[in-house]
């Protein structure tokens, strides 16, 4: 039995990176391809998010990850939000062989609630088969030591994928962004030509939700001149900056472990395991299903909804005026993989 | 010689001393490290935390910062909007205690400060941080980032009175970014020079709450605020403030009788007419008193405020006439050298008291604390 659940799990995996474990039939014109390869008139399209569950992804004993299982997931939610085949077509057509990737994870609320080094391995790991350099690509967020703290191991050069914090290197020139102005990561305005945004879903105190756009506080020197007003409308004038607008490809929350109250901090009476990825290219519709997952999680925990502790993510409708995506709920056709 | 003009030999002197003060590199000075315990929990790795004073508990973890107007609630390993005050595990820490990030000796007339020890000098300091967001502010790169984004230095509030007396520095000015924000560090350095007899001067916005500022009173050696405008809207629009509050502090101080400057910086087309400016007058005529020295200083394009040109020196002049015509006795106009509204005048007589070029003081013919000519008394903190 045990040799052929292992047989089963490597199968799985085996055909998830080959795309043959997609079977959905409509398929989502990305929204974010390079070449600009979109079949379906903008109009007519329904963003997508793509969300895959498994129970027994990771050890309820010890939180240890099942690969496989993981690699599963992850591949057929991509190839799901961009209407691709394979996770592998998917980043062929969203990334270009000379990109210099960013992969922009958040680790502020340290281990237990940042993305899985395990989870970004496997998108530098589709990266790289897509034909981008190892070292074009980095991991990055705000400090060294928020990153080793997640459990990824630095590499500020040399050879192989690099991981590095922001630490002091900004580009020391103020840009103004609508309601805001600020400097940005070195990296991020100097070298990097493309975005993957993975980020936790989970609760914040101020911006009651804390997602794929609010993880871009992390790339500007001053994030806590941003909370005012339930950071509305900061978080979509942001995320509308030319700096992240025109190179975000693909988001990703790592949902294996989830927080519905509590946050932004870590707070593991609030966390639970979702065991769930998800993924688009709207980030706006993909954070419209963030909160309404924590919403449900809050429902069944028996707290009050986000709205009734006016709180709830304002700067969604902000977001989608600025034209970054869908926020109507019936626009949003969630696809569980 | 009429007043304004002035003999070249003099010219050079005050251009020569203005530079070297703004010029003077950074004291060197050895690390204290009994400035701030080092509380390295892993979340900020060396970042000091010194426990905060001025903030209640608001529950699950949260707190509410009472130090300024923008009563922060704050989560649990977040920080308030100055960036340099941080909730761990339900307490509040300032970042930023005994962690100055400049450090220089200064003319006490840069401040400005013009009522207080005329061409004396300022041990003047800084540590990062501010609680607003000017879009001109001259010194963003220590007061709009995080701890963590400069080089700061450990100085204990007793080691900055050993510098100051060691460089002959009757005062301390606590500036250049915002001292609101470490105001539990002005707190103890200005205890400790008022101990040792020095005087300690806070350069500020006044966005601050009367139960902190009361708490400062009562330890200042003098004030300087920045009242930026006399509208709302251009608290709101340039600087993420609010005016209103800004202005209840200027009343505290004048209640405590603690000596204050007003500094407003006119830029053009957003605060400089003359109605604003005889606005400003009758406020401080009428709730501070007519002796307050307003300083009109003029603007040059600085961080996000790149498309504003620099304030006719004219504009400056208009407002300074305004203000004296509303009944304000002292009224300066600053970043003009040589202009005469550099000088002090007796509100009496009309003599010149103070000759200065910009910050350099030349002359100063006040005899204790009286016009030499009409014997009027002058306000100020003379000696």
């Amino acid at each position: 039995m045990t040799i052929n659940r292992e047989r089963r799990r490597l199968l799985e995996g085996l055909l998830a990176v080959a795309g043959i474990a997609v079977t959905g039939c409509a398929r989502a014109a990305p929204s974010a391809a390079p070449d600009g390869s979109n079949k379906v008139p903008k109009k007519l399209r329904r963003p997508i998010v793509a969300r895959a569950h498994r129970d027994d992804v990771s050890n309820a004993t010890n939180g240890t990850l099942d690969a496989v299982k993981l690699q599963a997931m992850l591949g057929a939610a991509i190839a799901r939000a961009t209407g691709d085949l394979t996770p592998l077509a998917s980043f062929r057509r969203l990334f270009r062989a000379s990109d210099v990737v960013g992969i922009k994870v958040g680790t502020l609320a340290g281990p237990g609630l940042s993305p899985h080094p395990e989870v970004v391995q496997l998108l530098a790991n589709w990266l790289v088969a897509a034909g981008v350099r190892e070292e074009n690509i980095v991991i990055w967020d705000r400090l060294d030591h928020e990153l080793e703290r997640a459990g990824f191991k630095l590499n500020r050069g040399g050879h192989g994928l690099r991981c590095l914090g922001t630490n002091q290197d900004y580009d020391w020139t103020p840009r103004e962004w609508g309601a805001g102005g600020s400097c940005f990561a070195s990296i991020l305005v100097n070298e990097l030509t493309a975005l993957i945004n993975v980020a936790v879903l989970k609760d914040h105190d101020l911006a009651g939700v804390s997602a794929g756009l609010k993880n871009w506080y992390g790339v500007i020197h001053n994030p806590n001149k941003y909370h005012d007003s339930g950071c509305d409308p900061y978080v979509a004038h942001l995320a509308a900056s030319p700096m992240i607008r025109g190179k975000l490809r693909l988001t990703v929350i790592d949902g294996l472990v989830a927080q519905c109250h509590g946050g932004p901090a870590r707070s593991p009476r609030w966390a639970w395991p979702l065991n769930s990825v998800m993924v688009s290219t709207d980030p706006v519709a993909l954070d419209t299903a963030a909160w309404r997952t924590i919403e449900e999680k809050r429902q069944q925990m028996g707290l009050k909804t986000l709205v009734a502790e006016q709180r709830e993510p304002k700067w969604l409708a902000s977001a989608a005026k600025l034209g970054l995506g869908e926020n109507r709920w019936e626009r949003i056709e969630v696809v569980d993989v | 010689m009429s007043e304004a003009e002035l003999h070249r030999r003099q010219l050079l002197v005050a251009l020569a001393g203005g530079a070297a003060a703004i010029c003077c590199p950074r004291l060197a000075f050895a690390q204290d490290e009994s400035a701030g315990a080092s509380l390295d929990s892993g979340a900020n790795a060396g970042l000091s935390a010194h426990p905060a004073r001025w903030w209640k508990n608001a529950g699950e973890l949260r707190i509410e910062c009472e130090l300024c107007p923008n009563k922060c609630r704050v989560a649990d390993r977040e920080r308030g909007t100055c960036g340099v005050r941080e909730n761990r595990d339900g307490k509040y820490y300032t970042l930023v205690y005994g962690r100055p990030c400049a450090l220089h000796i200064d003319p006490i007339e840069k401040k400005p400060l013009f009522h207080v020890l005329p061409g004396k000098t300022a041990l003047s300091l800084a540590a990062p941080g501010c609680n607003i967001q000017c879009k001109f502010c001259q010194n963003w790169e220590i007061s709009q980032v995080r701890p963590e984004q400069v080089h700061t230095y450990a100085k204990s509030p007793e080691s900055i009175v050993e510098l100051a007396q060691h460089y002959g520095s009757p005062t301390v000015a606590c500036t250049y970014s915002e001292p609101v924000v470490w105001s539990e560090y002005v707190y103890d350095i200005a205890a400790a020079t008022k101990k040792a007899g020095l005087r300690t001067l806070m350069i500020s916005n006044g966005f601050i709450e009367a139960g902190a500022m009361n708490d400062l009173c009562g330890v200042l050696g003098a004030v300087k605020i920045d009242l930026k405008a006399m509208t709302e809207k251009f608290y709101h629009d340039q600087c993420v403030g609010k005016l209103a509050p800004v202005l209840d502090t200027l009343r505290l101080l004048a209640k405590r009788q603690v000596w204050t400057e007003i500094v407003t910086l006119l830029i053009p087309g957003l605060n400089d007419s003359e109605q604003e400016a005889r606005e400003l007058a009758r406020f401080v005529k009428r709730d501070l008193g007519p002796d307050v020295p307003v300083h009109f200083t003029r603007f040059h394009p600085s961080y996000r405020l790149q498309n504003v040109p620099s304030t006719p020196v004219a504009v400056l002049t208009r407002a300074r006439d305004a203000a004296m015509a509303e009944g304000l006795h002292f009224v300066y106009v600053g970043n003009v050298p040589g202009h005469p509204g550099n000088n002090t005048y007796c509100p009496g007589c009309r003599k010149m008291l103070i000759r200065r070029i910009s910050m350099v003081t030349l002359d100063n013919r006040i005899k204790a604390g009286h016009c030499p000519d009409c014997k009027r008394p002058i306000p100020g903190i003379w000696n």
